[in-house]
């Protein structure tokens, strides 16, 4: 596959049902009860249950390898911050761009912007990611 | 009164090592969270961030984020990864405290976190910034 400076990532939508958040709690061992009760979240600066960030970076990721399914898990690397809570029950975009492509002493390498994308359009996780490319 | 260890421990401070192997049951349930019919297939491998969520549950809990009621906020993730992981296969992940500091109303903590194979090799590392209300800590 060809990339170029500007290419669309492939990305999707995703609903984060209170039932991922659920197993998302099981599987990382993180039951901080703002992600999972529902009264005890109602007592916090959001009012609601929030999902976990890392859920939201892990879609993110899911993208990377979906555009990269050969190099992403063999020397990709990111770096974002967590800009706004995902509520549970919101549809989040997942995005990304090839913003640069680098070539280095061990090949090419992909520079591109990604994101998480809130419903009112603000950004939930919000960074850069270089991916080798074949 | 007892302090959380995020309010006395230094730079340089170690954690762990915390085993995170994710067995084929965490892996499906991974799966389930996270998962949609784009998702890749990636055979008897997993997705390296369940490794680094598993981490950083156990390092939150160490440094007292979890038991203290303390409000905290993960602010920055950072992940690298050197080759794919597969289910079972045993992990440990060491961490060390790379910043932590007042600013302002808050305190700043970054946790560096590498994951190492039986053999001692790296196959991954993060890094974690988590930002705690300093009334709390």
């Amino acid at each position: 596959m060809t990339h170029s400076i500007g290419d669309k990532l492939s990305g999707f939508k995703r609903e984060i049902t209170q039932e991922r958040v659920n197993s998302y709690a099981s599987a990382s061992g993180d039951h901080n009860p703002i992600h999972l009760d529902a009264a005890y979240a109602a007592t916090t600066q959001f009012g609601t249950r929030i999902a976990h960030g890392m859920l939201s970076l892990a879609l993110v990721t899911e993208m990377l390898a979906i555009n990269f399914p050969n190099t992403w898990y063999s020397g990709g690397n990111l770096k974002v911050r967590f800009s706004a809570p995902v509520i549970s029950g919101e549809t989040v975009k997942i995005y990304g761009e090839i913003t640069d492509i680098t070539k280095t002493n061990v090949g090419l390498i992909a520079t591109c912007s990604i994101g998480c994308e809130k419903p009112d359009g603000t950004d939930a996780v919000v960074g850069q990611a270089t991916v080798p490319l074949e | 009164m007892t302090y959380p260890l995020i309010s006395t421990a230094t730079v340089g401070h170690e954690f762990g090592p915390y085993d995170v192997t994710i067995s084929s049951n965490t892996a499906k349930i991974y799966t389930k969270a996270i998962g949609g019919i784009e998702s890749p297939n990636y055979g008897d491998s997993q997705a390296p961030l369940i490794l680094v969520a598993v981490a950083l549950t156990k390092l939150i809990d160490e440094l007292g984020l979890f038991s203290g009621g303390l409000q905290t906020i993960h602010a920055g993730q950072e992940v690298s990864w050197i080759r794919p992981v597969k289910i079972g296969e045993k992990i440990d992940a060491r961490g060390k405290l790379a910043g932590n500091s007042i600013r302002g109303n808050n305190r700043f903590a970054t946790v560096k976190v590498s994951y190492n194979d039986e053999t001692g090799t790296e196959v991954g590392s993060s890094s974690t910034t988590i930002i705690v209300s300093s009334e709390h800590a």
